[in-house]
């Protein structure tokens, strides 16, 4: 074990840890402020810390003290298995947590010969990881629905119980068939696959070379996370809350950030198995490290632009209507934000610049793409979060038989044709 | 004519079957159809991202509604006479009416010459008060209204949204004649 190593697993666990815990507040707020603007309305923009409201995203903390100071109600009519009631959200909120360690933030970085990963749980079985884990978090949902002795309960349980024998199976086929075309089950040498290309044109993407296979994939993890269309056990307009029904306070929301940093999970195999993970198209690790310099001066001349762009657009929308005369110190806030932002940008110019054109240290030059990949990685994970959310907030719910009838009449048979014909043309092929 | 002469009457060729429209192979796909429902929901979103003040929101607290209307049914009044006296007879028309049983009304004899009765005590409790307007439909003197144009009613504690005859009649009407119509 070297120094090099322990700070690496160090920086990638804690990197790990943050991209899970605290990007729930930020889904949190972006699923209010998203779904405010679908529906032409503003969204939570009135909490604010000393004028600051970052958008609204100060809301997501109140919510949390809110929901840490409610009272903690425990319904007397459960006699047998309470520690099992109180366990039910835990599981399923450390399934979600646990099945997203394994997902690598960038390409494994070489220091010293030394070969290391970039991800919190440095396993090159990273797919049967998070296949087996993630698996796990239904079970947190059943066993919630199960022991509230609660008639909505135990229905929204049960049809958990149904989603997971309607979409378990074409979800494993599916996956089936994209570890046949990539040959590993190892998330990161997935990626490498992905970063080439194949006809010597498209980029080898998971959603280009098994189209069906990523649409398939991308249904059934849908219904994996329990999340619109597919939000059947929750059923609001039926069971009122379904399976969460007599939990309170934090056991809600432990259910409640299980949700998200599951959405969040399955965002990151999404884009780690058919969107080319921490990769950007037809740029390879290595071609990153050979052209360096053609590719810090691309950063250095579009993160100005990208800043600029945000600036304006905050300056634009970061104030109240002329008709209104206090804007409750939203133009100092955009002040200080252009601020800090010209002051990062200036920085990063300067760390690319002195890398491009003073030092050619190996090491640094290494460091530089990674935190590149891993930013790369960062906005994919948004993107795709936020495609989850107008997902959402577009979709009504499937009834819950549909989806059976879906999962086991089309899924399942598509998946295998899919598997078969994959099958045939990589034995073909080799 | 009894039932089975009718029935028989009816043969199949008859009757007329009328071919339902099943679903296309593009609707059974439902991938198109979620892809326009997404560009409908994402150009909303773009749109007003792009301009959040364009978007037609009240910023309420800020920005007051400006669709208070004369027949806008806002809290209650209690209505003068020309000389400034209270208009009530306390005849309990209102609080007869009033189908959440708000109006509480205690009357007294009245000692000035200009009418009989009027209310000693007169409270509207107005966290039972539905806002219906009958007791404004009943009254016979004109002297409860609800023309004030107060929409938004705060208080600290519940007995603050009890209106007593005092404060009834300190509330001024925004809109038509200020005193009681009735002759």
């Amino acid at each position: 074990m070297s120094t090099a190593s322990i700070i690496v697993a160090i920086a990638s666990f804690s990197l790990g840890t943050l991209l899970a815990l605290l990007t729930i507040p930020v889904l949190v707020w972006l699923e209010r402020r998203i779904a405010g603007l679908i529906q032409d309305r503003l969204g939570p923009n009135r909490t604010n810390i000393f004028g600051f409201r970052l958008g609204g995203l100060v809301q997501s903390f109140a919510d949390v003290v809110k929901l840490l100071l409610k009272e903690e109600y425990y319904p007397s009519h459960i006699k047998n298995g309470r520690w099992l009631f109180m366990f039910a959200p835990i599981i399923t909120f450390v399934a979600a947590l646990l099945a997203f360690m394994a997902i690598p933030f960038a390409d494994s970085i070489v220091i010293n010969g030394e070969v290391l990963r970039v991800s919190p749980l440095p396993i090159d079985f990273g797919l049967f990881w998070y296949m087996a884990v993630s698996a796990m978090g239904v079970l947190g949902v059943i066993f919630g629905g199960w022991l509230s002795h609660n008639k909505y309960s135990l229905l929204g349980a049960a049809r958990a119980g149904s989603m997971v024998i309607s979409y378990e199976l074409p979800l494993g086929l599916s996956i089936l068939s994209l570890v046949i075309t990539y040959d590993s089950i190892d998330f990161n040498a997935m990626v490498s696959y992905q970063s080439g290309t194949f006809f010597s044109f498209f980029p080898s993407w998971g959603i280009l070379m098994q189209p069906l296979a990523s649409i398939i994939l991308i249904i059934t993890l849908f219904a994996e996370t329990n999340r619109n269309p597919f939000t059947v056990a929750e059923g609001e307009s039926e069971l009122v809350a379904g399976f969460m029904t007599e939990y309170t306070a934090m056991k809600f929301a432990m259910y409640f950030m299980g949700e998200y940093i599951a959405m969040n999970t399955a965002s990151a195999v999404i884009i780690t198995m058919i969107f080319g993970g921490y990769n950007l198209p037809y740029l390879s690790t290595t071609e990153l490290l050979e052209s360096f310099s053609i590719f810090s001066s691309t950063l250095m001349i579009s993160i100005p632009l990208i800043a600029f762009i945000f600036v304006k657009w905050m300056r634009k929308n970061n104030r109240v209507r002329s008709t209104i005369k206090n804007d409750g110190g939203r133009a100092f806030e955009t002040k200080v934000l252009t601020a800090v932002t010209v002051i990062m940008v200036i920085l990063i110019e300067s760390i690319l610049f002195y890398l491009t054109y003073l030092s050619h240290d190996a090491l640094f030059q290494n460091i530089a793409v990674t935190l590149f990949q891993i930013m790369i990685f960062v906005i994919k994970l948004m993107m795709f979060n936020i495609f989850f959310i107008i997902i959402r907030w577009t979709l009504p719910r499937f009834r819950y038989d549909q989806i059976q009838y879906i999962g086991w009449y089309y899924l399942i048979p598509l998946a295998l044709l899919n598997l078969f014909i994959t099958a045939i043309v990589v034995v073909g092929v080799s | 004519m009894n039932m089975n002469t009718c029935v028989s009457g009816i043969t199949s060729h008859s009757v007329k079957t009328t071919a339902r429209p099943r679903n296309s192979l593009m609707d059974k796909l439902y991938l198109p159809a979620i892809t326009g429902g997404v560009k409908v929901t994402f150009k909303h979103f773009f749109t007003n991202l792009k301009d959040i003040n364009a978007m037609d929101t009240m910023q309420y607290p800020q920005e007051q509604p400006t669709d208070i209307s004369s027949r806008y049914r806002g809290l209650h009044r209690l209505t003068h006479r020309e000389d400034n006296s209270i208009a009530c007879v306390a005849c309990f028309m209102c609080s007869t009416a009033c189908p959440s049983n708000c109006i509480f009304i205690e009357a007294t004899e009245r000692l000035d010459n200009i009418d009989e009765k009027m209310p000693q005590s007169f409270f509207i409790d107005t966290l039972e008060c539905i806002f219906c307007g009958y007791c404004v439909e009943a009254c016979p003197c004109d002297a409860i209204r609800m023309d004030t144009g107060i929409f938004s009613l705060t208080g600290n504690k519940r007995e603050d949204f009890v209106m007593d005859k005092d404060t009834l009649l300190s509330h001024k009407g925004a809109y038509g004649e200020e005193s009681s119509c009735a002759k």
